[in-house]
């Protein structure tokens, strides 16, 4: 009860101080593994934003817009688990990329699911510098390839 | 504006936004489908004008499950207001004075107004967005930009550097408009125009529609207080 009226009060009284400064700003990336214990090395970054949006998808995403808006809520579970790591927040970004998984190719024996947070920032002399906050361990991948 | 109309137009308002958000969470997993298709009934029942006080108490006991489902806001600012509009208008259904159901309408009025000075208050203060370096930054690295696109904008300085500074001064004169009908009116209009151009540039498309929902509570509170 007392975490429900702490989760509330911010939005009766909200604090409203959007953009007050340009933070680092995160990506999720994620990779496949064969087992457990191999190292990542293709990293992907999940839902990686469209070259080019046409002013008709911008229209059409005023009204339904969802991978965008879970992709805003993954960032806030990205800030959240570089700045007080839990368990919901790491779920959270783990049950969404895999259920984006592609259909693993015939014969692909890769099992296990890791992911990685990247906050990318901008230096003093306007070079943009990345830095991974968070490796998550290797994750089995509970569905099985497709048939 | 009659206080009965404004919260009708808020009613109306938010729950389109509410079916907007809900069909989006329907697409999703199961743990939010059980949150969100009471929610889409119940947002339905809204604007159909059925059971208003019943239905908007089912809509804030069912908020309360989705702070609780994603461990706070799922959508940041949106849901703030979103359960902000909510409990103002739940209040205002359900006390049993007069100036009691006013005074929670006008709190979300006050909320509305702080907003934009607030927002405009902290970007004035800090150097970077003074400069234009931080809306730079917004295009060149944030998560926000919606196409890869949109970056070469962190190229333009000096359009940024106005952008910036329409945007802070916009956000800090706000209150001033409340002084004329006109004013207030014509607020509203670059307000939303303002959130349009977020949700085009920056996919906050659920801000967007939420935020106009607040807009009527201003509109009376003016007419209430000052006209």
């Amino acid at each position: 009860m007392l975490s429900l009226i702490n989760l509330l009060l911010p939005a009766l009284m909200p604090s409203w101080r959007f953009f007050k400064a340009v933070d680092p700003s995160p990506r999720v990336e994620w990779a496949l593994l064969a087992d457990a214990h191999s190292t990542a090395s293709d990293w992907q970054e999940f839902r990686p934003r469209p070259q080019h949006l046409s002013l008709l998808q911008m229209a059409r995403r005023m009204l339904w817009n969802p991978r965008w808006n879970e992709a805003l809520f993954l960032v806030s579970c990205a800030e959240r688990l570089t700045l007080a790591p839990s368990e919901h927040s790491r779920q959270e970004i783990l049950h969404r990329i895999e259920a984006a998984l592609p259909s693993p190719a015939a014969g692909e024996q890769k099992r296990y699911l890791q992911f990685r947070l990247v906050f990318i920032d901008r230096e003093e002399d306007g070079s943009l510098v990345k830095a991974v906050t968070y490796q998550s361990d290797p994750h089995p991948i509970s569905r099985g390839p497709a048939a | 504006m009659s206080l009965e109309l404004a919260l009708r137009a808020t009613e109306i308002l938010m729950g389109f936004a509410f079916v907007l958000q809900s069909l989006e969470h329907l697409a999703s997993f199961q743990n939010e489908q059980i949150i969100h298709g009471p929610r889409l009934v119940l947002s339905g029942l809204l604007l159909a004008g059925i059971a208003t006080p019943w239905v908007l108490l089912g809509l804030l006991a069912l908020g309360l499950l989705h702070l609780q489902r994603f461990q706070g806001p799922y959508n940041g600012g949106s849901d703030k207001m979103s359960l902000l509009i909510l409990c103002c208008l739940t209040a205002a259904r359900w006390l049993p004075s007069e100036h009691w159901r006013e005074y929670a309408f006008a709190y979300l009025a006050g909320q509305l107004v702080i907003c934009y000075f607030i927002s405009g208050q902290v970007k004035i203060v800090n150097p970077e967005w003074r400069s234009g370096r931080a809306l730079q930054d917004v295009f060149r690295f944030s998560t926000y930009p919606v196409s890869e696109s949109l970056r070469a904008y962190a190229d333009r300085p000096r359009l940024l550097w106005m952008m910036g500074w329409a945007v802070m001064l916009f956000e800090l004169v706000f209150p001033l408009a409340l002084f004329s009908r006109e004013t207030l009116i014509l607020a509203l209009l670059t307000a939303a125009l303002f959130h349009l151009a977020n949700a085009c540039l920056f996919g906050l498309n659920r801000f967007f529609w939420i935020w106009l929902a607040a807009y009527p509570s201003l509109l009376w509170l003016q007419e209430r207080l000052i006209l």
